[in-house]
């Protein structure tokens, strides 16, 4: 969804002067805008925003806490906090973060990450890794094929909940929610480099961690290096 | 060290524009014009095949509808609660002087102020902003930092419904009118009935009063 964007601007940011064209390139966006316009004036117009990005926020919670109750409480949470903070929400675009790019997405998700880190101090105890997701992928109808796919998908997502905190939650926002680099830096509040380098370990500790289990050991030349 | 280092933002820099094109769905495949070779040969296999399959699996968890619709109730009475104040005459809060609204009018400052101002994507309140800027020294102070917030608009509301009120009585008793409810007619007409009787009465006492000096 937003990786196309963030992908063609990332590459339109590089090539061309930044400075030269931002005041026009940042009045077109934040592809929220005008929604976030028409909830700051009235806030019933909130609506829109919460439909919108309701299983974003939601599967974000699921996936870093790993289960539905706790996720609905940081939605919640979440959507309450932005509806009454959204007067404060000024937007922060750079032409750097893409045509698709949305900071009100970003902010939101900043939101969320508090929330979750809330719930957990709550509840003073590990993330155990989201099996009950895997049955909800796999086909009802088909058994036999549907317990095959429940085994993968519980395999990649074993693998993923065995993942360093940081680590996680950067791979769930690139695959789930489709961010570009640019804008997980801004959730994680880390350099866009230092995010990239982030995804690439994880991904290859998940290759690790997939090869193992199904007898093909795969070796990570860079292990060797650190 | 350093080209290590060098190495390994090159390698996580080849990883970002593959998943790049991963995820808006690229054909991965040059021969048929899809990913540069290069991009997809240079990539690790064992990371590419754990892309791939990620993009498979980690699918997007949808809350339940019942979920969905009672949260958006909550949010609608809490974004009418919002409303509220704005609809009673437009009023807003603001600084009647400049001062330190921390130190005399907590109220002024949010509640969640500390996790806001945490949050780079959070601007503060501007009105806050500049009441906090540093003031001068003059003989003044003492007042000047006497913060009192003044409603705006829900005040003038109120005082001109107040003086409505009070010009329509005024007018009503002025200018009472006819009224048609029996319990008025029945009050109005004892009230003539005892205006006329203490003019007839006062009437006898000026003729024979008159009488009296003639004589």
């Amino acid at each position: 969804m937003n990786a196309a964007g963030g992908a063609a601007g990332d590459t339109a940011g590089r090539s061309a002067p930044a400075s030269a064209d931002r005041p026009t390139r940042i009045a077109h966006l934040d592809r929220d805008r005008p929604l976030v316009e028409a909830a700051q004036h009235d806030p019933l117009q909130f609506d829109a925003l919460y439909r919108r990005y309701l299983a974003q926020v939601y599967s974000f919670a699921f996936y870093e806490l790993g289960d539905h109750h706790e996720a609905e409480d940081v939605t919640e949470r979440t959507f309450l906090a932005a509806l009454g903070n959204i007067d404060r929400f000024e937007e922060r675009a750079r032409p750097a973060d893409g045509e698709g790019a949305s900071t009100f997405r970003v902010w939101l998700f900043q939101i969320a990450r508090n929330a979750v880190a809330h719930q957990r101090r709550g509840r003073r105890r590990h993330p155990q890794a989201p099996l009950e997701a895997a049955a909800l992928v796999a086909d009802p109808l088909d058994i036999e094929g549907g317990a095959t796919i429940r085994d993968e998908a519980s395999a990649a997502w074993q693998a993923v909940g065995r993942l360093p905190a940081d680590r996680r939650r950067a791979l769930v926002l690139r695959f789930v929610e489709e961010m570009s680099t640019a804008e997980i830096a801004g959730v994680l509040g880390r350099s866009e480099g230092a995010v990239r380098v982030l995804i690439h370990r994880a991904l290859r500790t998940v290759a690790r961690d997939l090869g193992t289990r199904h007898g093909r050991q795969t070796p990570d030349p860079a292990d060797g290096r650190r | 060290m350093t080209l290590d280092r060098d190495a390994a933002a090159g390698e996580a820099l080849l990883t970002d524009l593959y998943l790049d094109a991963l995820l808006a769905g690229v054909v991965l495949d040059a021969a048929v014009g899809g990913i540069p070779g290069d991009l997809a040969g240079r990539l690790d296999p064992a990371a590419r095949r754990a892309s791939e399959r990620l993009r498979h699996d980690l699918v997007r968890v949808h809350p339940s509808f019942r979920f969905e619709e009672r949260l958006a109730t909550r949010l609608a009475a809490a974004a009418v609660a919002m409303r509220m104040p704005v609809a009673a005459g437009d009023g807003r809060v603001v600084a009647f002087r400049p001062g330190t609204p921390t130190e005399l009018d907590p109220g002024l400052v949010p509640p969640d102020a500390g996790a806001l101002a945490s949050n780079p994507a959070s601007s503060p309140n501007p009105e806050l902003a500049r009441s906090r800027e540093p003031r001068g020294s003059d003989a003044d102070q003492a007042h000047r930092t006497a913060n009192r917030p003044l409603l705006i608009g829900g005040a003038l509301t109120s005082a001109a419904l107040s003086l409505a009120g009070a010009a329509f009585v005024a007018w009503r008793l002025g200018r009472p009118g006819r009224a048609t409810t029996p319990m008025a007619r029945a009050a109005r007409a004892v009230r003539d009935g005892r205006l006329a009787a203490s003019i007839g009465s006062s009437a006898r006492l000026a003729d024979r009063a008159s009488a009296r000096s003639l004589d």
